[in-house]
């Protein structure tokens, strides 16, 4: 059989799916979007990229019902006026061109929004709008429709200004850079004016514009020395801090007595430098958050039933207004945002945000239901049990903050930079001193000489360079860093802790097994025309199933129901078929952890049974990974039972730890006592129950199936299909380390030969600046080389 | 030999008003999104077609907001 996929997503068409205009549809949901994009002549958005769509998800009308109450709306308002607001939102589902082509011509679809401009590496839309005309409300139920489902959370804003501050650092540079080089030129080619009142004129002018140069774009590396000495340590921004000034003094002095610009080329060039190495070492992942916390997943308001006159009455609130006893409403799709009892009969809670865990739970009236779960089914009532800052998953991140990562102060450059200062300081008082016996009055020129020539500006540049290139390359293999200093820790790994459920295992790659009853082949076939008939994710399942036992088949189907949250009926060839819960199927449930669809076969006075059981299974490639890293001492700490440890004991090296039944806090524990014997802990896991052991191990690598959604605050962020080249990465990561060395050799090979100058007293402006940039670039481009060489 | 210190001083104020263009374009926000406008270029303008003025109408005097 031919598999198709939708027009819109590109998912897989299971069954017949929807046929409308002579395109398939995997679901209603694409269908209406490509009808609405077709009534509004936006069909250009298929040319531009197949199957570019979003899938819209099916939302209810109450999900935005929050943003209706004022005091809550503008928060979110950037702006707003008689005639026109703007609002900025976070658009997760932004992933190609496409998206922009439709989001930005949003007017078309709704004519009383006025303007819609997409920022496309911050997945964000500036919206203007009508408010006369439109509530944000409907807004953001219309990208919802649509499928670019807007998220309400907690975004920082203060980034922003820093970058900006930084531009202007490096524009003032690189200004001063070029104009001073420009009227240094007659000195390179060494003409000689006659008069001297123009050279002095220029000198004067660099010196002029060096002064925002040294007291503005320099003055982080100032600050940072200062710190470092404060502290009694060093680090690399020492020497550099030496250097430039040195430089500066050298040249200012220069100037003043009339002896031309001195370094001030080389000086507002090597700050320049500096600057460019620092940007390109900071260009990180704008998109993707490290530090999210929960509350960026929780939702902004709930509603509460609130006692009135007669019955009861619902209001929108906000999370934090909400008291003990309250009681309050969650739709489906929602999160639950307090600890709670349930009110309400039967329910269904998806808790994988919490715990890696996709298999959704069955909670009964009466149950205490912890905050964080996501409600699968109608819609229930709660009563708080606790406040929302003071819930359960609350009282977790409180115990990460508390257990704060202490920063191991390691940092290769910080060590090197030791020895680098002493013996520079060395190689000056011995030259010194010599020099003392050569020519008295030329001591001071030949130690600051060597000052200058010896500034790490090549040393300083390779790291940047070095651990951006390899950043940037991870990225592209699937392994997202907070910033590079984490590619540091990662070459220092000694132990590799993973989690169980949903690191190792996978939600989705599910293994399934039929139980009950033996069934005949044409048992099976109609079996399988009925779930192919269903687009529920379980179905599906069945369905690949069935297909991977060779069953496929084409049979009518009489009078065939779907009823949401139970399953799904029809008879064919004269059995009545039902798929779906224990209940609608008239069985009994054995195991509420267990993920089971039930199926019930009647043929006259013939009744079969039995059950699909799908248990997670082990990622692909997972076993080849745990023998290439066995050179690493590998733990699992898994929230479940024992009852995967056989599988488990197979697939790790026979010294690996096995623990099961860990709490969160147990996790955290077991981290910080392997850090307290010296080793150096990468942990890999991805529910908030792994949150605080990712916070405290070395490095923490989250996993995540789409990265732009929620991971837990980390230092790595991993697409989960990319796990199995997790040594890969590693040596990657470790080859830096190589390239950081020979870049080192190679600086220092420069500051040797611009030693030699200094030293014997050659030092001049014009050898100072072209060494300088030569040894830089030189750097640069080694660094360069070799990572994209690697590969 | 006057003539040098006009040009020193023209070419300082080129620099001068180059470093001013790249602050603006800084604090206009050009370089927060490197990446949109060059997919944006490419869209046709299929507005003109429509005739449906009303809706370019405004949404130039939107952009002008901005």
């Amino acid at each position: 059989m031919k598999e198709k996929t939708c027009y819109h997503c590109g998912d897989e068409v299971i069954g017949k799916g929807i046929i409308f205009d002579q395109k398939s549809f995997c679901c209603n949901g694409c269908k209406s979007v490509y009808q609405l994009l077709k009534d509004t002549n936006l069909t250009n958005f298929y040319r531009m990229e197949s199957n570019a769509g979003a899938k819209p998800t099916l939302s209810n009308q109450h999900k935005y019902a929050f943003l209706e109450v004022e005091t809550i709306r503008d928060k979110f308002m950037d702006y707003k006026d008689e005639k026109s607001a703007r609002v900025t939102l976070f658009l997760p589902q932004i992933h190609c061109s496409s998206c922009i082509y439709l989001l930005e011509n949003l007017t078309k679809i709704e004519p009383t929004v006025l303007s819609c401009q997409v920022n496309f590496a911050k997945r964000e839309v500036a919206i203007i709008f009508d408010p006369k005309k439109i509530t944000l409300a409907k807004l953001a139920l219309l990208l919802d429709r649509i499928g670019y489902a807007p998220n309400f959370g907690n975004r920082s804003a203060t980034e922003k200004k820093i970058d900006k501050q930084f531009l202007y650092k490096l524009g003032i540079a690189g200004f001063a850079f070029g104009s001073i080089m420009l009227w240094s030129f007659p000195e390179y080619l060494g003409v000689k004016s006659d008069d001297p009142a123009i050279r002095n004129f220029t000198s004067y002018l660099s010196f002029a514009i060096s002064i925002p140069v040294i007291f503005y774009s320099a003055s982080e590396y100032f600050i940072s020395a200062f710190k470092a000495l404060r502290y009694k340590s060093l680090n690399l921004d020492v020497p550099i801090t030496i250097g430039i000034i040195a430089l500066y003094l050298q040249s200012t002095y220069s100037i003043l007595i009339g002896d031309g610009p001195g370094y001030m080329d080389s000086f507002a060039g090597f700050i320049f430098f500096l600057l460019i190495g620092k940007w390109f070492q900071n260009k990180t992942y704008k998109t993707l958050s490290f530090e999210r916390d929960y509350t960026s997943y929780f939702p902004v308001a709930v509603t509460r039933l609130v006692q009135f006159d007669k019955g009861e009455k619902e209001e929108i609130i906000e999370i934090e207004e909400l008291k003990e006893r309250d009681k309050i409403i969650i739709r489906n799709e929602e999160i639950i945002p307090c600890d709670s009892t349930l009110l309400s009969e039967n329910t269904k809670i998806d808790y994988s945000f919490v715990t890696g865990e996709s298999n959704p739970i069955h909670k009964q009236k009466g149950d205490f239901i912890y905050a964080g779960g996501k409600l699968l089914g109608q819609r229930i009532e709660l009563k708080v049990e606790k406040e929302s800052n003071r819930s359960h998953l609350t009282q977790l991140w409180n115990d990460i903050k508390t257990t704060k990562k202490k920063t191991s102060g390691f940092l290769y450059q910080n060590k090197l930079s030791i020895y680098f200062l002493s013996i520079l300081l060395i190689i000056a008082a011995i030259s010194a001193g010599v020099w003392v016996f050569i020519d008295l009055t030329r001591v001071t020129q030949i130690v600051v000489a060597i000052l200058i020539v010896a500034c790490p500006c090549a040393l300083a540049l390779s790291a940047p360079f070095t651990f951006g290139n390899v950043m940037r390359l991870l990225g592209r293999k699937g392994l997202y860093l907070k910033n590079t200093a984490v590619i540091e820790k990662l070459n220092t790994i000694t132990d590799i802790v993973f989690d169980k459920t949903g690191t190792l295992t996978n939600g989705a790659n599910q293994h399934i097994e039929f139980v009950g009853d033996n069934l005949t082949n044409p048992q099976f076939d109609a079996l399988y025309c009925l779930a192919n008939s269903s687009t529920h994710p379980l179905s599906r399942s069945i369905v690949q199933y069935l297909r991977s036992k060779k069953i496929v088949s084409n049979y009518p189907i009489h009078g065939f129901t779907e009823i949401s949250g139970k399953g799904i009926s029809g008879s064919i060839n004269a059995c009545a078929i039902r798929i779906g819960n224990a209940e609608f199927t008239n069985q009994k449930e054995l195991d509420s952890n267990e993920t089971s669809t039930f199926i019930l076969i009647q043929n006259g006075e013939n009744i079969s049974k039995g059950r699909f059981v799908f248990t997670s299974e082990l990622r692909d490639g997972i076993e080849d990974l745990m023998h290439k890293l066995s050179g690493y001492n590998l733990h699992v700490l898994s929230g479940d039972r024992d009852k995967d440890k056989v599988l488990l004991e197979q697939i790790f090296p026979k010294n690996s730890r096995l623990l099961f039944e860990q709490t969160p806090k147990n996790k955290l524990d077991y981290i910080d006592g392997l850090k307290k014997i010296g080793k150096h802990v990468l942990m890999v896991g991805d529910g908030l129950n792994d949150a605080g052991a990712l916070g405290i191990a070395d490095v923490g690598i989250a996993v995540s199936e789409d990265v732009f959604r929620f991971t837990p605050s980390s230092d790595a962020i991993i697409e989960a299909t990319k796990l199995w080249q997790l040594d890969k990465l590693l040596l990657l990561s470790n080859f830096s380390q190589t390239v950081l060395k020979i870049c080192l050799a190679f600086s220092l090979t420069y500051n040797l030969i611009g030693l030699s100058f200094a030293i014997s007293g050659n030092l001049t402006p014009l050898i100072a600046a072209i060494l300088m940039p030569i040894s830089s670039i030189t750097v640069v481009i080694i660094s360069t080389f070799l990572v994209y060489f690697k590969k | 030999m006057g003539m040098i210190y006009i040009m020193l001083v023209v070419s300082l104020v080129i620099a001068l008003f180059f470093l001013a263009s790249f602050f603006w374009a800084t604090k206009s926000g050009q370089f927060d999104d490197d990446y949109t406008p060059s997919v944006r270029i490419l869209f046709d303008d299929e507005s003109t077609q429509n005739s449906n003025n009303q809706i370019e109408n405004k949404q130039i005097d939107g952009n002008s907001e901005v």
